[in-house]
C-alpha cells in the first residue's frame, strides 16, 4: 500500500505542478494546495502505514503507528494553512490592483 | 619605514580639518614636509656601506598577512623616487592648482597614493604587497577622476581602474600560488626556494598571473591603453603617478622576482618580447599624438617598455642599465611633464598644432625642455644621463644568448632596439621643436603666454640639474645607490663602471649614431611619411577593442539577463523544476540510489483503493475543469480524501485537523475567487502543453521514485519508540501525537502559531491598505 | 546545557508580540524597538563570548534529551551569524523610521521585523531539521508581511512570484525531510549525521541530500534557482530590502554549509563537484545580471548572486581554507549587503530616482553618502584592506590548492566585474557636474548616514581587524570539517 500512496502523492505533485505552470492565478493557487497535500501524504507514508493502533496509549496495547510523522504533518498542515490563506489574499489583492489574474500580464518590465 | 607608510595616511585623515585655513595658506604647504622628511631619512641610508634590513609589524598573523618591511637597494631606490619626486610634485602643485580647487580631496588622494606606493616597495609580505598594490590603483582612479566633471576624466578613471585592477587580481592569483608552493608569504623566504618554485607544476600559472599583473600596471603592450587616458589627471599627478612611480610598480615587481623567474627561459622570452614591442609601439605611436601630454604618455609607455626589456634580458649589464634608467627616466620625464604643465598653464592649450615659437617667450622653460628631450632621445652628449642608459641598453642587447626561440629573439632584438630608439629620437625632437621653435601662432592660443612663476620652475629645475649631474658624474650615483639596486635585483655583487667614451669602435656608439642620423632624417621629412599611420594602426586600435569589450559586456549582459529573467512565473518555475530534475536524477543514477523492490509493505485493501482512485480523479479534474467553483470544490474533494486516508491510517488527530482546515480553506477560496474572473479556456499551443505536462509528470515520477526508494531503505529504527515509551511517564499524556506537539517538540508548535499570527497580521494589512486605496479612488 | 541559547530567539519574539499591541503608539514603539535591538545585540554578543570561552552551548528544549526533543545548538558558527544578524538589525531599526512613512511603520512593521530576526536566529541555532523548516516558515512569513507592506502595484506583483516559489520549495523541504526520516529514522541533525556516516551515505541518501541542496539553493539563490530574487528584493522599502539582502539568502547558504559539511560529506566527488560548477555559473550569471541594468537597486540585488556563488565555491572545495573562506565571506557579505541596500535605498530617495542614467554629480550634495558608497563598493569587490578581501583570498587559495584554476579565474573575473558594476554607479551617479538646480535634502541624508556608517565600520573592521575574527573562523572551519565534534556535543552530553 505504501507504494500506492507514494504514487498517489507523486500524482498530487504532478497535477499540482501542472496547475502551477498555468497562467491563471486560481489554477496556480490550486496547484500549491495540491502540492501540499502531496507533501503531507508523503510524510505519512514514510512513517509506515497501519502498523498498529493509533498512537494513543492504551493499557495492554503494544503496537502503535509511528507518532512522529503525524506530529510533523500537523505542524505542517497548520503552517500551510497560514501560508495558503496569505497567498489567497495576496492573489486577490495583486489581481485587483493590477487588473488581471493572468500571470503572463504580471511580468513587469526592466528598470522599474 | 612603517612611519613612511602611515605618516601620509595619518595626515590624509587630518586634511579635511585643514580647510579652515584654505583661503590663506595653500594646503600643499602642509603636505610638503611629509615626503620631504621621508626623503631625508632615506637619503641618509644611501652610501657604499648600505646593507639591507628588515622590520616586522603584525597585522593578521594567523593568516600570515603582516607588514614585513624590507629595505634593500631596490626598495631604497623606489623609496627615494617616491619621496623625492613626491616632494617636488607637491611643491609644483602648490603653484599649479589654484586655491579654489578642491585641494583637500587632491592631497588626500595624493597622500593615500604615496602611502600605498611606499607600502608596495617596502613590503616583503606578498599579501601586504597586494593590498598596497590595489590601493595605488584606487588612488590613481580617484586622482584621474579628480576633475570628474569632465567626461574624459571619468572615462580615463574607469579605464585605468578596470585594467589595473584586472591585473591586480591576476597578481593575487599568482601570489597565492607562490605562497601555496613555498608555504611562506615572505618574498625573501621565497628566494631561498627558487628551485621548488621553478620545478613546481604551478610555475606556468604563477608566471602568467604575475606577469599579467606587472604588465597591466606598467602599461605594457597591449595593456598600455589606459595610460594615455590617464593624462586627464592634473599634470602633477601625471608626472608623479603615471610617469615616475606607480607605472613603475610593475617594473618593480618583475625586478623583485627576477632572481627566481629568470631561471626559466620563458622569463627572457616573454618579458623582453613584451618590453621591446612596447618600446617600439609606444615610440611609434608617440609621434602621432598632438597633445603634449599624449606624446609624453606614449613616450612613458615606450620607456617603460625599454626598462622591461632590459629586465627581460636578465644579464648583469642589462639589469644594471635597467635600474639606472629607472632613475634617469624619473628625472627627465618628470621635468618634461612639469614643462608640459607649465605650457598648459601659461598658454591654455596642450595641442602641439597650436603651439610653436615659445622659445623667446619662455626661455627658462625652453632650456629645461632642451635638456629633458635631448636626454630622452639619447643624444650622445656627456652631460645627459639618458645617453648613458641608452648606450647601456644597446650594449646589453648585443650580448644576448639563448637556444631555439630565445636565440631567434636574441638576434632580432638589437634591430628592434634601434628601431624603437629612432622613433624615440623623433618624438623627442618633435616635442621640443614643435613647441618652442617654428612659427608663433598667437591667434590660436587661448591666452597670452609668458614665463612661468618661479615657484613652478623650481621643481623642473631641480630635476634637470639631476639629469646633468648624473650625466657628468655617474660614478657618484653608481657606487652609492645603483650598485646596491642592481645587486638586490640580480642577487649578486655588481661592478660596472660607466664611461662616456668607449672609443670609436664600440658598436653601441655606432647604433646611437645611426639612431641620431636616421632620426634627424625622419624629423625633417615628417610630412612625407606620416601617412603610414593610416595603414598602421589605422582603424584597428586597441582603444576601440577596449571600448568594444566594455560596451559588449554591458550589452550582452542585458541581452542574456533579459532573455531569461523575463518576469514570467511560468518560465521561472519551469527552469527551476528542470534544474532540480536534472540534478536529482543525475545523482540518483550516479550513486545507485534506486531501491524500488517493495520491502515490508502493507496489503492493499479495497476501501483504501477507492479513496485513492477518487483522489487521483479529483486531482486530474482540477486540470480539466473550466469552472472555478467546480475547481475549488474538487480541490476540497482531494483534501477530504486525504482526511479519510488519515482516518484509515490511524491518525485521528490529523484527520480532524485536516477536515477543519480543508473546510476553512475551501471557504476562503470561494470567498476570494468569487471576486476574480471566471476560469478561462486555455489557449495554449500543443507544444506548451506538452512541455508543461512532461515537466509535471517527470517531477511527480521523480518524487514517487525517490519516496519509494527512501521507504525501501529503512536502515535504522525510528526514534519514535522513545516517544511511545515516555509519553505517559514523562509527558503525562496518553495521546502521543499531542504530547509530542506540546511537549517534546513544543518549540515547533510555538512557532507554528507564530507563523499563523504573522499571516493574520499580514492579511490584515493587505485588507486595510485596500480600503485606503479604495477611499482614494 | 544552558538556557542562554534560547534568548536570541525569545527576545525578538517577545518584542515582536509586544509591539504588535501598541502599533499605534509610534514614538514609544520606535524607542522600544531600538532599545530592544541594542539590548539584543549586547545579549547575543555576551552569549557569543561565553561560547568562545566555554565551548558550544546546547539547549534541549523542554528538557527532552537529544535526539528526541528539539535541541538548540549555540556553536561558534551559529553565534557568529546571530551576532552579525543583530548588528544588521540595529542598523535597520534606526534606518526604518527615516525611510518608512509613519503609516507603514504603524502597520506592524516592527512586529514583522522582530519576527524576521527571530526566524533567522532560530534557523541558525536549531539543531533539528524539521525545526529548521519551522523557522524558515517564520522568517518567510515575516518576509511576506514585509514585502507587501504598502501594497503597491509592483510590490504585490513581485511578491506573488516570491511567495509562490518559496512556498513550493518549502513544500519540497518537508517532503525531503520525511524521506530522510524514512531512511535514518530521525530529524535531529546530529543524529542524522551520525547515521548517515554509519551507512556511508549509500543508496538513496545522496539523492535525498541533493534534493535538500536544491531546497536550500532556492532560498540561497544559487544558479539556476534565483529567478525570484532580484525583482522581489527591490520592490519593498529600502530597509526591508536591506534585511532581505543581508539575511535571507544567507540562511539558505548557512543551511547548505551545515548540512553538506556535517551530514552529506561522503560522496564529495558527486555532490561537491556539482556545487563547484553551480558556484561558477552562479558567479558569472549573477554578475552578468548586475551589469545588465541601470537601476541601482537592481544592480545591488543582482550582486547578491555572485556572492552566493563565492560562498558555495568554498563549500564545494571542501577544504579547511575554503570553508573558512565561506564563513568569513558569509559574515562579510551580510554586513556589506545590508550597508549597500541601505545606501542605494537612501540614494534613490535622495536623488528621487533609482535610474542611474538620471543621476549626476551627487557627491557635491551628499559627500558622506558618496564616500560610504565608494567604500562599500570596493569592499564588495574584495579590494583590500576591507572585509571582502579576507574571504576572497581564502576562497581563491582554497581553489588553487585544489588546482581548480577555471573556477578561480572565474572568481577573479567576477570580482572585477562586480567592481565594474558598482563603480559605474559611483562614476555616473556621484561624479560629474554639480547640478545647481538640485535642492539637496541634507537633513534626510544625515538621518540615513549613521546606520550606514555603523555597518561600514564593521565591514572595515572585518578587514583591517581580521586578526580578532579570523582565528574564530578558522576554528569554525575545523569543526565543520570534523563533524564528530558537533555530533558528540549534541548527542553525548
Amino acid at each position: 500500500m505504501e507504494m500506492i500512496t507514494s504514487l498517489l502523492a507523486g500524482i498530487l505533485f504532478a497535477t499540482g505542478i501542472y496547475n502551477l505552470l498555468q497562467k491563471q492565478l486560481l489554477r496556480i493557487v490550486i496547484g500549491t494546495a495540491l502540492i501540499s497535500h502531496g507533501a503531507h501524504l508523503f510524510i505519512l507514508t514514510m512513517g509506515k502505514l497501519k502498523r498498529g493502533n493509533p498512537p494513543i496509549i492504551v493499557e495492554g496495547v503494544e503496537n502503535y503507528v509511528d507518532p512522529l510523522p503525524q506530529a510533523l504533518i500537523l505542524t505542517s498542515i497548520v503552517i500551510s494553512f497560514g501560508v495558503t490563506s496569505f497567498l489567497l489574499v495576496l492573489a486577490y489583492r495583486a489581481a485587483k490592483t493590477n487588473d488581471t489574474d493572468n500571470m503572463d500580464e504580471l511580468r513587469g518590465n526592466e528598470n522599474e | 619605514m612603517l612611519t613612511a607608510i602611515f605618516l601620509p595616511l595619518i595626515l590624509a585623515c587630518f586634511i579635511p580639518f585643514l580647510s579652515k585655513w584654505k583661503d590663506s595658506i595653500h594646503t600643499g604647504w602642509f603636505v610638503l614636509p611629509i615626503p620631504f622628511s621621508i626623503f631625508v631619512y632615506l637619503i641618509t641610508q644611501v652610501g657604499t656601506q648600505f646593507s639591507p634590513f628588515e622590520r616586522s609589524y603584525s597585522w593578521i598573523p594567523s593568516l600570515q598577512i603582516n607588514f614585513d618591511l624590507y629595505l634593500d637597494g631596490l626598495s631604497l631606490l623606489f623609496g627615494l623616487l617616491i619621496s623625492g619626486i613626491g616632494s617636488l610634485v607637491v611643491l609644483y602643485s602648490v603653484y599649479y592648482l589654484h586655491k579654489s580647487e578642491q585641494l583637500g580631496h587632491f592631497y588626500v588622494y595624493l597622500l593615500m597614493f604615496m602611502a600605498a606606493m611606499f607600502g608596495v616597495v617596502f613590503s616583503d609580505n606578498v599579501f601586504a604587497l597586494y593590498t598596497f598594490w590595489e590601493l595605488t590603483s584606487l588612488s590613481s582612479f580617484l586622482l584621474i577622476g579628480y576633475w570628474n566633471h569632465r567626461k574624459g576624466s571619468r572615462y580615463g578613471a574607469l579605464k585605468s581602474m578596470l585594467i589595473t585592477v584586472f591585473g591586480g587580481l591576476s597578481l593575487l592569483g599568482g601570489l597565492l600560488l607562490l605562497t601555496i608552493v613555498t608555504d611562506t608569504t615572505s618574498i625573501q623566504a621565497m628566494m631561498d626556494q627558487k628551485e621548488t618554485i621553478i620545478n613546481s607544476p604551478q610555475f606556468g600559472w604563477i608566471l602568467g598571473f604575475i606577469f599579467l599583473g606587472a604588465f597591466t600596471k606598467s602599461a605594457q603592450f597591449p595593456f598600455h591603453i589606459w595610460l594615455p587616458d590617464a593624462m586627464e589627471a592634473p599634470t602633477p599627478v601625471s608626472a608623479y603617478l603615471h610617469s615616475a612611480t606607480m607605472v613603475k610598480a610593475g617594473i618593480f615587481l618583475i625586478a623583485r622576482f627576477l632572481p627566481i623567474f629568470s631561471l626559466s627561459e620563458w622569463f627572457f622570452i616573454i618579458v623582453s618580447t613584451v618590453g621591446i614591442v612596447t618600446l617600439c609601439w609606444g615610440s611609434y605611436m608617440a609621434v602621432r599624438q598632438t597633445d603634449l601630454k599624449g606624446i609624453l604618455a606614449f613616450s612613458t609607455i615606450s620607456q617603460l617598455g625599454m626598462i622591461m626589456a632590459m629586465l627581460g634580458f636578465g644579464t648583469k649589464i642589462a639589469v644594471f642599465a635597467a635600474v639606472f634608467h629607472i632613475l634617469n627616466h624619473a628625472t627627465f620625464k618628470g621635468s618634461l611633464f612639469m614643462v608640459a604643465g607649465i605650457i598648459d598653464h601659461e598658454t591654455g592649450t596642450r595641442d602641439i598644432r597650436k603651439l610653436g615659437g615659445l622659445m623667446t617667450l619662455m626661455p627658462i622653460t625652453a632650456t629645461l625642455a632642451v635638456f629633458g628631450t635631448f636626454s630622452m632621445a639619447g643624444v650622445p652628449l656627456p652631460f645627459l644621463n639618458g645617453f648613458y642608459s641608452k648606450e647601456l641598453f644597446f650594449d646589453a642587447s648585443l650580448h644576448l644568448k639563448g637556444e631555439g626561440l630565445a636565440q631567434t629573439l636574441a638576434a632580432i632584438i638589437p634591430y628592434l632596439a634601434v628601431f624603437g630608439s629612432i622613433f624615440t629620437f623623433v618624438y623627442s625632437m618633435y616635442l621640443f621643436f614643435g613647441t618652442f621653435r617654428g612659427e608663433y601662432k598667437e591667434k590660436e592660443l587661448p591666452q597670452k603666454p609668458h614665463e612661468a612663476p618661479i615657484g613652478m620652475l623650481i621643481s623642473p629645475i631641480i630635476l634637470v640639474l639631476l639629469v646633468i649631474t648624473i650625466g657628468l658624474i655617474p660614478e657618484l650615483f653608481n657606487s652609492a645607490l645603483i650598485d646596491h639596486v642592481a645587486e638586490a635585483v640580480k642577487g649578486e655583487p655588481m661592478e660596472k663602471h660607466i664611461k662616456f667614451w668607449h672609443g670609436w669602435d664600440g658598436t653601441p656608439l655606432h647604433m646611437s649614431l645611426i639612431v641620431v642620423a636616421l632620426g634627424a632624417l625622419l624629423v625633417s621629412f615628417r610630412s612625407y611619411w606620416s601617412g603610414v599611420y593610416k595603414a598602421v594602426p589605422g582603424a584597428l586600435s586597441l582603444n576601440k577593442a577596449y571600448d568594444w569589450l566594455v560596451d559588449r559586456t554591458e550589452k550582452y549582459s542585458s541581452t542574456i539577463t533579459n532573455g531569461y529573467m523575463n518576469g514570467s512565473l511560468r518560465r521561472y518555475v519551469r527552469l527551476l523544476l528542470i534544474a532540480i530534475l536534472l540534478g536529482t536524477i543525475g545523482t540518483m543514477l550516479l550513486t545507485n540510489g534506486l531501491a524500488l523492490n517493495p520491502t515490508d509493505v502493507e496489503d492493499v485493501t479495497f476501501p483504501e483503493m477507492l479513496v485513492v482512485i477518487m483522489m487521483v480523479l479529483a486531482a486530474l479534474a482540477t486540470i480539466f475543469t473550466n469552472n472555478r467553483i467546480a475547481a475549488i470544490l474538487i480541490l476540497g474533494v482531494v483534501g477530504y480524501g486525504l482526511a479519510i486516508l488519515f482516518v484509515l491510517y490511524r491518525a485521528p488527530d490529523l484527520a480532524l485537523t485536516q477536515l477543519i482546515i480543508e473546510t476553512v480553506t475551501v471557504a476562503l477560496f470561494l470567498l476570494v475567487f468569487m471576486h476574480l474572473p471566471e476560469l478561462r479556456k486555455r489557449h495554449e499551443s500543443a507544444g506548451t502543453i506538452l512541455i508543461n505536462a512532461s515537466i509535471a509528470i517527470l517531477f511527480g515520477a521523480m518524487m514517487t521514485i525517490v519516496g519509494i526508494s527512501s521507504y525501501n531503505s529503512k536502515w535504522f529504527e525510528p526514534i519514535s519508540d522513545y516517544f511511545l515509551e515516555t509519553s505517559v511517564k514523562l509527558g503525562g499524556g496518553h495521546n502521543v501525537v499531542n504530547v509530542i506537539l506540546v511537549d517534546m517538540r513544543g518549540l515547533d508548535t510555538l512557532f507554528e502559531i507564530t507563523v499563523l499570527g504573522i499571516a493574520a497580521l499580514a492579511i490584515f494589512n493587505m485588507i486595510k491598505l485596500r480600503r485606503k486605496k479604495g477611499a482614494k479612488e | 546545557m544552558s538556557n542562554l541559547a534560547v534568548l536570541p530567539i525569545l527576545l525578538p519574539l517577545l518584542a515582536g508580540i509586544i509591539v504588535a499591541f501598541f502599533n499605534t503608539k509610534l514614538t514609544a514603539v520606535r524607542l522600544f524597538s531600538r532599545v530592544v535591538a541594542i539590548l539584543n545585540l549586547i545579549v547575543v554578543s555576551y552569549i557569543g563570548w561565553d561560547v568562545y570561552q566555554n565551548g558550544t552551548i546546547i539547549l534541549e528544549t523542554g528538557g527532552w534529551k537529544a535526539p528526541y526533543g528539539i535541541v538548540l545548538v549555540g556553536d561558534m558558527l551559529a553565534m557568529l551569524l546571530v551576532i552579525t544578524t543583530n548588528i544588521i538589525a540595529v542598523a535597520c531599526v534606526f534606518f526604518a523610521s527615516k525611510s518608512l512613512s509613519d503609516k507603514k511603520e504603524s502597520y506592524y512593521f516592527y512586529t514583522f521585523f522582530f519576527l524576521l530576526i527571530t526566524g533567522v536566529s532560530g534557523a541558525f541555532l536549531t539543531g533539528d531539521l524539521f525545526n529548521l523548516f519551522v523557522f524558515f516558515e517564520v522568517l518567510l512569513m515575516a518576509s511576506y508581511g514585509l514585502i507587501v507592506l504598502g501594497g503597491e502595484k509592483v510590490q504585490l506583483r513581485e511578491s506573488l512570484k516570491y511567495v509562490l516559489l518559496n512556498l513550493f520549495s518549502s513544500m519540497l523541504f518537508v517532503t525531503v525531510i520525511s524521506f530522510l526520516y524514512s531512511v535514518v529514522g530521525t530529524v535531529n541533525m546530529a543524529q542524522v549525521a551520525e547515521r548517515v556516516q554509519e551507512v556511508e551515505q549509500k543508496g538513496i541518501l545522496t539523492t535525498i541530500g541533493i534534493l535538500l541542496f536544491f531546497v536550500f539553493a532556492t532560498k540561497a539563490a544559487v544558479f539556476p534557482l534565483y529567478y525570484w530574487l532580484p525583482k522581489s528584493y527591490i520592490v519593498p522599502n529600502p530597509v526591508v530590502s536591506a534585511l532581505f539582502g543581508a539575511l535571507l539568502t544567507k540562511v539558505g547558504i548557512y543551511s547548505i554549509l551545515r548540512t553538506f559539511t556535517i551530514i552529506f560529506h561522503h560522496e564529495v566527488d558527486i555532490t561537491h563537484q556539482l556545487f563547484l560548477w553551480l558556484a561558477a555559473l552562479t558567479m558569472l550569471f549573477g554578475v552578468i545580471g548586475a551589469l545588465s541594468t541601470h537601476n541601482i537597486k537592481l544592480i545591488v540585488a543582482y550582486n547578491i548572486i555572485p556572492a552566493v556563488g563565492f560562498m558555495l565555491m568554498g563549500i564545494a572545495l571542501f577544504t579547511e581554507t575554503s570553508v573558512a573562506g565561506t564563513v568569513y565571506y558569509l559574515i562579510h557579505d551580510m554586513i556589506v549587503k545590508g550597508a549597500l541596500f541601505l545606501l542605494v535605498g537612501a540614494i534613490a530617495i535622495l536623488a528621487g530616482t533609482s535610474d542611474l542614467r538620471k543621476m549626476n554629480g551627487l557627491i557635491h550634495h551628499y559627500p558622506v553618502i558618496g564616500w560610504l558608497f565608494f567604500i562599500a563598493s570596493i569592499t564588495l569587490a574584495g579590494i583590500p584592506p576591507f572585509s571582502g578581501f579576507i574571504g576572497k583570498i581564502l576562497l581563491m587559495q582554497g581553489g588553487l590548492e585544489e588546482d581548480q584554476y577555471a573556477v578561480v579565474i572565474i572568481g577573479l573575473l567576477t570580482s572585477l566585474l562586480i567592481l565594474f558594476s558598482m563603480i559605474r554607479i559611483f562614476i555616473q551617479g556621484f561624479w560629474g557636474e554639480k547640478d545647481e538646480t538640485f535642492t539637496p535634502n541634507k537633513k534626510g541624508a544625515r538621518g540615513f548616514t549613521w546606520p550606514i556608517a555603523f555597518l561600514v565600520f564593521f565591514s572595515i573592521y572585518l578587514g583591517a581587524g581580521a586578526e580578532t575574527v579570523y582565528p574564530i573562523v578558522e576554528e569554525i572551519s575545523k569543526s565543520l570539517l570534523d563533524p564528530t565534534q558537533y555530533i558528540e556535543s549534541v548527542l553525548k552530553e
